[in-house]
């Protein structure tokens, strides 16, 4: 997903849900802020490096494929961008644990993991919100991707056909790719800019949806291909139902962290709240085109009645390094608590379900270990309870 | 990273820096050892690609090709060590062409990384010292007959490689779980 959703989109979304323009602003800020937290970022303002939720293209271009650096990669993409949808997923024929591991961080709305995720950020800052936002709204673009460097998983192929709706029916268009990234897609043409075919199956080219391009990322198109651990079967990828699912769930969510509702389940969507919006709503999601900013930011203003800023990342960074001893309670600090738990909490789930490709996820509380000042902060932000 | 895979990593690197100190130690025998070496190297490439194939990519579609390149990468590596014992051109051209290429991306990576507002001096001196080593290597090899310094060269990348394996082997790994 783009900043349109990610900020203006998320922006309206917590209006709708009932938060006030600044609150609704701070969520907005933090879900886009997941797609520019880097190493980069974090390294400037002298902040702890263990809270990326993101790897720039010339970080990933950098980054070593060795155990250590795909754990890292796989932490951060599967954490904040292609949530597994089940830990425990059995593959259709019998396959090595190898092959396994991999299967099992495929990405799909609804699984366990977007609860948790959910269920974490209550009664937390405003940053929580806004990460747990960004999480569960790529849940739904992301799907069928892992997190994680793998050619059989997120490899896709030549057949790849864009769908328009005409005449009652589907007319197909061929999709081609091409591997320039300073050159933006050509909607007309169906052209659009993937990473190149790489047949090593840890190669940063084989990340998520790099295979794919920014399909995924738009909300108007509809297609279908061939995923490669498809087994040879067809995927109908409805990008226009699965945003209109992605914004009526965020409500559905901010509504129980709000205290509106007690519980947050998975598949319940809130219909009711965008009903006098959903024509327009629709419109601006079907509407073919590279950015629905201003279209989203026009929907955000007539909520609230106030002016949207355009997202400003200094905000991030003026008061954090500035503050020596209250740096967790500046924006950037309680996101980067906000973006350790996230982490921290599915590494753990990755481990406890037999699979390292996260890495290895130590409990504190059972076993003395030596923690960083990142986490250090973690602990004190919960009272200290965590020792 | 596990016990074992650090154990595996130690191990690789010690192996490595033998295998330098047997280079310097038999300068005479050293381009039979390098052909032996990059011809064992390819056929091992050759057999993971054929693992991969069996334990992961037989799931995927289009997965087939990776067999066949296993079955190809295979035959080059059984091949090429024959080839590259009987003409030690062909070893010096292929360690020239590692130098060169790997030089040549370090330096468009600085370009890009300044581009980016990222660090790229480091890359940059990397790039040109990799350049300079090619244009050193090729000097010294054909214009003066020194091909023995193709071998340092060599031994000093094998180096390289060693340390960082065994100085990864001691990073630490494990994410904390606080709840």
């Amino acid at each position: 997903m783009n900043p349109d959703f990610h900020y203006y989109a998320t922006y309206c979304a917590a209006q709708l849900t009932g938060y006030t323009h600044e609150e609704s602003i701070a969520i907005a800020r933090s879900d886009q802020f997941v797609d520019l937290c880097s190493i980069t970022f974090l390294g400037k303002m002298d902040a702890p490096l263990s809270a990326a939720t993101t790897q720039l293209q010339l970080e990933l271009m950098e980054a070593p494929t060795d155990i250590i650096g795909l754990q890292n990669i796989t932490r951060i993409w599967s954490s904040f961008h292609f949530l597994p949808y089940d830990l425990y997923a059995e593959p259709k024929k019998r396959c090595s644990k190898r092959y396994k591991n991999k299967f099992r961080l495929i990405c799909k709305p609804n699984g366990a993991l977007v609860r948790e995720t959910v269920m974490l950020a209550k009664g937390k800052s405003m940053e929580a919100v806004g990460i747990a936002m960004h999480v569960l709204a790529d849940t739904w673009a992301h799907q069928n991707f892992a997190g994680t460097p793998s050619l059989v998983i997120n490899n896709t192929n030549y057949y790849f056909y864009e769908l328009f709706e005409e005449n009652g029916g589907w007319r197909e268009k061929k999709i081609a790719f091409r591997h320039s990234a300073s050159t933006p897609d050509d909607l007309e043409n169906s052209l659009y800019t993937a990473s190149i075919y790489v047949n090593s199956e840890k190669s940063i080219m084989n990340l998520g949806h790099g295979r794919a391009g920014h399909l995924p990322d738009y909300s108007f198109v509809r297609y279908k291909y061939l995923p490669a651990w498809g087994d040879y079967e067809e995927v109908v990828k409805d990008n226009p139902s699965d945003y209109m699912h992605a914004f009526c769930q965020m409500i559905e969510a901010m509504r129980y962290l709000r205290g509106d509702k007690e519980d947050f389940v998975c598949n319940r969507y809130d219909w009711q709240r965008i009903a006098p919006y959903e024509a327009r709503i629709k419109g601006i999601i079907c509407k073919r085109q590279l950015d629905s900013s201003a279209d989203w930011k026009a929907l955000g203003e007539e909520l609230s009645g106030q002016e949207i800023p355009p997202f400003d990342i200094s905000v991030f960074q003026s008061g954090y390094s500035a503050a020596k001893k209250e740096k967790d309670n500046t924006v950037l600090g309680r996101f980067i608590i906000a973006a350790l738990a996230q982490k921290s909490m599915v590494t753990n789930r990755i481990y406890q379900s037999g699979n390292k490709l996260a890495g290895y996820s130590v409990d504190y509380r059972k076993r003395f270990f030596w923690v960083d000042k990142a986490y250090k902060m973690l602990i004190n932000s919960r009272g200290g309870d965590a020792k | 990273m596990s016990f074992f895979q650090r154990f595996k990593s130690i191990l690789s690197g010690i192996l490595m820096l033998l295998f330098v100190v047997l280079l310097l130690l038999l300068p005479d025998k050293a381009y039979y050892l390098v052909a032996g070496v990059l011809g064992l190297l390819l056929t091992i490439y050759g057999l993971r690609l054929l693992w991969y194939y069996l334990t992961m990519a037989r799931h995927m579609v289009g997965g087939k090709t990776i067999l066949y390149q296993s079955v190809i990468v295979i035959d080059f590596g059984l091949l090429g060590s024959t080839l590259m014992s009987v003409s030690s051109a062909m070893v010096i051209f292929y360690l020239l062409g590692i130098y060169a290429f790997t030089g040549g991306i370090s330096v468009l990576r600085a370009f890009e990384a300044k581009k980016y507002g990222g660090a790229w001096k480091l890359k940059l001196i990397t790039g040109i010292i990799g350049l300079g080593l090619a244009v050193a290597l090729v000097v010294l090899g054909f214009a003066f007959g020194l091909t023995q310094y193709l071998v340092y060269g060599f031994c000093l990348s094998i180096a390289y490689s060693a340390v960082v394996r065994i100085v990864s082997a001691f990073r630490p790994t494990a994410m904390v779980y606080i709840q």
